[in-house]
């Protein structure tokens, strides 16, 4: 998976009908300065791990349900 | 019994008032001039209902009824709960003109058991982080130590229960937000079984992972309050410590913990051995995930919610929130609807391992109260920011929706106190709260009051 780039959440934001974040808010996303939000490649390279494991057919958390 | 009722559990509070020893006027005074004494220092309330309080009290006193279970009893809510008449600003400015126009279900609740809300506690801005920093209403300081975090986001709630101010607090907890600043501020916090308490008329944070919950003195009083919100209660199945089988997780729970926490931790399971309880190592399903998935969660629910004010009020929230909502926007659905799985195999696994104890116990947080200010926190040369510490043992029970209560069970060196975390089954609520009850009463520990003069 390549690394995430500026140019990726921008076209998110102005083609996707997104709320108009900030082009600095964005920058923060990809190269995070202020230490806001840190690691939004490190979670996606983590969900790019879970993307692989194979979940078979379960469903997806729905309420608990008495038993 | 406590000298004053300012410090005392509402079973206490209770007896007082049947037998006249106190009055609800006296007792929604006493609170009230505590609050005037420390309500800047504590930061706790956003907003204060001390004439409608009063007026309650006064109808209360005139006729008591005993059979109210909370009848006359002063309590605070996060402000995320609306209250009719009052604001309801989740701490941020985006909310500054938003006046409830009805109660929420639990505020019903309270209000059907003779409960008076005194008033609204400040919080971590729409609960969006565990150490109650709050930019427009200030952070909320440890009432153990002013120079330390009470933790959050029901930063106001444990500091209201653990400076005096009420008697016991409303909160909710998305990862942990009542649990663990209970914990850190030396009181009770409990959440229940994902559902079991309302959340209609509460500002949400994540839907599938938002619970109600309370912050007390004693186990006694979550029994009390829970028998006044759950939306239907039930009768515990009843088992002495001497027959109880409690599952001691063999990974993560106990990593990267202060070592004066798992001392502890040690003590009380001791004293659970000596009892005769039977403790059992238990294996859980991997945690190595749990946070992202959780986040997964979390960010795109929060922003689902938020577009309703994006457009004409964004610029009004603080700049971490902002950021943690554009990070919502960027991930995919096809993320959440995975982390959603995730989240059923954690309840599968944990459902094959609460056939094989009747509860589990783990610290609470692995450090004490961080320091105000502090970004990071280091425990055995790891480090991580203070809000991901703070919950790094609750966080978890969100995703699987089991009732949890935190616990008094140490006093740090640093003065701080050291709580437990006992998880019980799903609608197993009632028999959680009777065990840690039991716990509470033949646990030969007792927290000191924080010095507050």
């Amino acid at each position: 998976m390549k690394k995430l780039d500026k140019q990726t959440l921008m076209g998110i934001r102005d083609q996707f009908g997104s709320y108009a974040w900030d082009d600095a808010e964005i920058s923060e996303l990809v190269d995070p300065q202020l230490g806001i939000i840190t690691g939004f490649q490190e979670l996606l390279d983590q969900l790019e791990v879970l993307r692989k494991i194979d979940l078979e057919a379960m469903p997806p958390a729905g309420d608990i349900i008495t038993k | 019994m406590s000298a004053s009722p300012a410090f005392a559990p509402i079973t206490e509070i209770n007896l007082r008032l049947r037998n006249g020893d106190l009055s609800a006027i006296e007792l929604v005074n006493l609170y009230t001039d505590r609050i005037e004494r420390f309500g800047e220092i504590s930061k706790a309330f956003i907003s204060l209902d001390t004439k409608s309080a009063l007026s309650k009290a006064e109808i209360i006193d005139e006729s008591f009824k005993d059979d109210l279970p909370l009848n006359g009893i002063p309590y605070a809510c996060k402000d995320l709960f609306d209250v009719k008449g009052l604001p309801t600003t989740a701490g941020s400015q985006v909310l500054q003109d938003n006046v409830a126009q009805q109660d929420a279900a639990a505020i019903k609740c309270m209000n059907q058991a003779g409960a008076i809300c005194i008033g609204k506690n400040n919080l971590h801005e729409f609960a969006y982080g565990a150490t109650g920093e709050n930019t427009l209403y200030g952070t909320v300081p440890n009432p153990y130590d002013q120079s330390r975090l009470a933790g959050g986001s029901s930063s106001g709630s444990a500091a209201a229960v653990g400076f005096g101010l009420c008697a016991a607090a409303l909160g909710t907890d998305t990862g942990g937000s009542v649990r663990a600043p209970a914990a850190l501020c030396g009181l009770v916090g409990f959440k229940p079984t994902y559902g079991r308490i309302s959340t209609e008329g509460v500002i949400p944070y994540s839907w599938t992972l938002d619970h109600v919950g309370t912050l007390t003195r004693s186990v006694a009083d979550v029994g009390l309050l829970f028998d006044s919100l759950a939306l239907e209660s039930q009768p515990p199945v009843q088992k002495g410590l001497d027959n109880l089988t409690i599952g001691i997780p063999e990974s993560f729970f106990f990593n990267r913990c202060d070592s004066e926490i798992l001392d502890s931790i040690d003590a009380l399971m001791n004293f659970l051995r000596q009892a005769g309880a039977n403790l059992k190592p238990v294996s859980m399903p991997s945690m190595e995930y749990t946070r992202t998935v959780s986040l997964t969660v979390q960010m795109p629910e929060a922003l689902s919610y938020h577009n309703r004010y994006l457009e004409q009020r964004g610029h009004l929230y603080s700049q971490d929130f902002r950021a943690g909502l554009a990070l919502g926007q960027c991930l995919l659905a096809e993320q959440y609807i995975r982390a959603k799985r995730f989240i059923e195999t954690y309840r599968n696994d944990m459902g094959k391992v609460f056939a094989e104890v009747d509860v589990l116990l783990t610290p609470a947080t692995p450090v004490i109260a961080p320091k105000i200010g502090v970004v990071e926190v280091t425990v055995d040369g790891y480090s991580e920011p203070a809000g991901n510490a703070i919950t790094r043992y609750t966080s978890f029970f969100n995703m699987t929706g089991h009732p949890a209560i935190t616990l008094p069970c140490g006093l740090h060196g640093e003065g701080l106190p050291i709580g437990a975390q006992l998880v019980g089954r799903h609608f197993g609520d009632e028999q959680l709260i009777d065990i840690a009850e039991q716990i509470e009463s033949c646990y030969d520990f007792e927290l000191p009051l924080p010095n507050l003069d």
